[in-house]
């Protein structure tokens, strides 16, 4: 099969399966579409920015978040559910000039639902599950990023229950900016550690 | 051994795909809303009982990890993330006799043909607020068992070497490997199903810190630390 039959194929094959299960009353029309949805509007890497904000700007909440990361996250007006599916038992690690965090799950692809959405393509290739335990230098490096031979690496592998994410470094030239302002520029790639918070350089 | 337990660590496999996107095409994200209607339904949640579907199975992760798992090891790598979900969640539904071979089939021939055919009308809003519920609430894997941890924190210990069973917890690379207790986490956890190498019933979970170049051997990257979370039945006094 071509890339393009390939395709239109599984399009096919997920709609005739999903047209099914509406038919026979296991799921219903509105099912999918509410599950989409949840994850574009509720649950997604929009809260994890916030976080990471608020930690930014305020030391006691940083300590609080990295010793107890669930009541930590509770304490914010975030939307119900931060403890739910995927975030049942969250632990954040944090990134400093000694020490960088890189997050990976090498048996499969679990991730902080609540906190970060679901999984990049990135994050669930087997190239980089295979690696990153092994070289995560040298990936990094791929990704841009220089980790210097002073600072030490630790790599997480979610092999549990636990799921991780990591409060990057504050970039320069953000002295002053608002909670607001700073959740902006925090991306997932960089609450997994596979990448460094960046200032654009129109602001 | 099994290819898909010892992933971590594989040589030769040139460089990471650095795609940010969840989905790359439209349809994927129509089997990650099934599965999560499937994990939302599954009989083992007392609210999933009592919801008004026919779903009547029990679906968790185990269930999926157990697919992909059993998988022809080169399949595994022949296609995409959501194409080995699509492929297992079918499977699972015709197994299961939800749907036949040859329903599926029909119908995935209509779509082909016209893929603008819409879908069909069925509405319950029980079902979906049970699935928004259940996304919600999760289904932590936490109980209540006076279950004392085995090690502490500080322990040097080994990492077990299981044969390995349809579905694995531990990282192959961990295997035989000598570590040190880094956190003992509160509580103990179960499994949704019996692993068959130990892991199922409540237990105590550890924060286990392995130096890279015991692991690796030619690792030669300098301070480098893998931490793993390992469930106790996986882990040993040092041999």
């Amino acid at each position: 099969m071509n890339e393009s039959s390939r395709e239109a194929y599984n399009a096919a094959r997920i709609k005739a399966l999903e047209s099914l299960l509406i038919e026979k009353g296991i799921i219903t029309s509105e099912t999918v579409d509410q599950v989409i949805d949840f994850f574009e509007k509720d649950m997604g890497p929009f809260n994890g920015a916030k976080i990471v904000a608020k930690a930014w700007v305020d030391p006691d909440f940083k300590q609080r978040l990295l010793e107890d990361t669930p009541s930590a996250i509770a304490q914010m007006n975030l939307p119900r559910g931060m403890a739910g599916a995927e975030g049942e038992h969250m632990k954040a690690v944090e990134n400093t000039p000694d020490v960088h965090n890189l997050i990976v799950c090498t048996l499969c692809s679990c991730y902080p639902w609540p906190v970060l959405g679901l999984p990049p393509y990135w994050f669930k290739d087997p190239t980089f599950r295979a690696r990153a335990i092994r070289e995560p230098r040298k990936v990094l490096k791929e990704f841009g990023l220089d980790i210097p031979e002073t600072t030490e690496v630790r790599v997480w592998d979610t092999s549990a229950q636990i799921r991780w994410f990591v409060i990057p470094e504050r970039p320069a030239g953000t002295e002053g900016w608002t909670e607001e302002q700073l959740a902006t520029v925090v991306t997932p790639e960089a609450m997994q550690g596979a990448a460094k918070v960046q200032v654009p350089t129109s602001i | 051994m099994k290819l898909q337990h010892y992933l971590g660590g594989l040589e030769g496999l040139g460089r990471i795909n650095f795609e940010k996107r969840v989905f790359v095409q439209p349809w994927e994200k129509r089997i990650f809303g099934i599965h999560v209607a499937m994990m939302a339904l599954s009989q083992h949640l007392e609210t999933a009982k009592v919801t008004p579907t026919k779903f009547k199975s029990v679906w968790t992760w185990a269930n999926l990890r157990k697919l992909a798992e059993g998988m022809n090891p080169f399949d595994y790598f022949k296609y995409r993330y959501y194409e080995k979900w699509l492929g297992g969640i079918s499977s699972f539904f015709i197994e299961s006799g939800y749907v036949s071979t040859i329903e599926l089939d029909a119908k995935t021939e209509i779509f082909l043909e016209k893929s603008n055919t819409s879908l069909p009308h069925n509405s319950k809003p029980e079902i979906d607020a049970q699935v928004i519920e259940y996304l919600r609430v999760g289904d932590s894997p936490k109980c209540n068992a006076d279950i004392k941890p085995k090690f502490s924190v500080g322990d040097i210990v080994t990492i077990k070497n299981p044969l390995p069973t349809e579905h694995c917890k531990l990282p192959g690379y961990l295997r035989n490997k000598k570590g040190v207790v880094d956190v003992v986490y509160e509580g103990v956890y179960n499994y949704p199903l019996q692993t068959g190498d130990g892991v199922g019933d409540p237990m105590p979970i550890y924060s286990i810190k392995f130096d890279s170049h015991e692991i690796w051997g030619n690792l030669t990257e300098p301070k480098t630390w893998i931490y793993a979370d390992i469930y106790e039945a996986y882990i040993e006094n040092p041999i």
